[in-house]
């Protein structure tokens, strides 16, 4: 049962992603965002990473998709402007990407395959205190060994703000 | 089947579409858009790992417990926001000066 579910989302999302990047529109790519994290989350919530399933949906379905297609609204392109959009020589360079997934299969060619990595994750997690992945289970090192940059993300993400509305004023 | 493999070869097939959409596309938006994508592919392979060591229990005497790679992923979330937040506010800029958002005309700092 969870490895049709995963079969179906990871198919979706190599099929989403690729229509995402294909797109002449990029009205249409923040569209086929939607279900490229809809199935990211299906697989995290399989992966039992409820709380980044929940944190995923709320920041990458809810803010990033919206803050890409105000954007898009806003700067209004014009449909000439859509054209002739990919380039040439990177068709080349493209071939580096391709290299890089090969990579990670010479990497599995090379080290072989565990029997640590061939554990189905349907199976449950062994018990313990807590629920494996659940809210309290991630609070509880987040806020005691990982203190510090989790004030440090605080503080990105404040410059981030303060830079954006700096950005985008009119006259600075 | 749904296993580690499985997982990291989605995550890495996800990363490489989109180090393919940074490379091979001139509208800046579908360039951000493709960076989202490989922060994405990045943070399952973290999730996969996390649930690969959800035996690893969080006692008092184990500093980085199973969750350690779900709180690394929340991290780069919040990145991933920051960097969403700056770059589009850099792509309103450029299109209030130049009209376009396509990466050829930019290059104004060019030598």
């Amino acid at each position: 049962m969870t490895d049709i579910a995963f079969t179906i989302c990871a198919v979706f999302c190599v099929l989403s992603s690729i229509l995402i990047v294909t797109q002449k529109n990029p009205v249409y790519s923040v569209v086929y965002m939607l279900p490229f994290f809809l199935a990211m989350t299906v697989i995290f919530v399989l992966l039992q990473a409820t709380f980044l399933a929940a944190i995923q949906m709320i920041v990458y379905g809810g803010a990033i998709l919206v803050v890409f297609l105000f954007v898009i609204m806003l700067i209004n392109l014009k449909p000439d402007e859509l054209k002739n959009d990919f380039s040439l020589w990177p068709w080349v360079l493209s071939w580096f990407a391709v290299g890089a997934l090969g990579g990670i299969f010479v990497m599995f060619a090379s080290h072989g395959v565990t029997a640590a990595m061939e554990q189905n994750f349907a199976a449950p997690t062994d018990t313990r205190s807590g629920i494996f992945g659940s809210i309290g289970s991630v609070a509880m090192p987040l806020f005691k060994e990982h203190m510090v940059p989790f004030e440090l993300a605080s503080i990105l993400i404040v410059v981030a703000i303060l830079g954006s509305v700096l950005l985008s004023k009119k006259r600075v | 089947m749904f296993t580690l493999t499985n997982c990291l070869i989605l995550g890495g097939v996800i990363f490489a579409i989109g180090a393919w959409g940074v490379i091979a596309r001139r509208n800046v938006l579908i360039v951000l858009i493709s960076i989202e994508l490989m922060l994405n592919a990045v943070n399952l392979v973290f999730a996969s790992f996390a649930r690969m060591h959800a035996h690893t229990l969080a006692e008092p005497g184990n500093k980085y417990p199973g969750e350690s790679g779900q709180i690394f992923a929340l991290f780069i979330i919040a990145v991933a926001a920051a960097e969403a937040a700056v770059g589009l506010a850099i792509v309103i800029t450029f299109f209030r000066n130049r009209e376009t958002v396509d990466t050829r005309d930019m290059r104004q700092m060019r030598n």
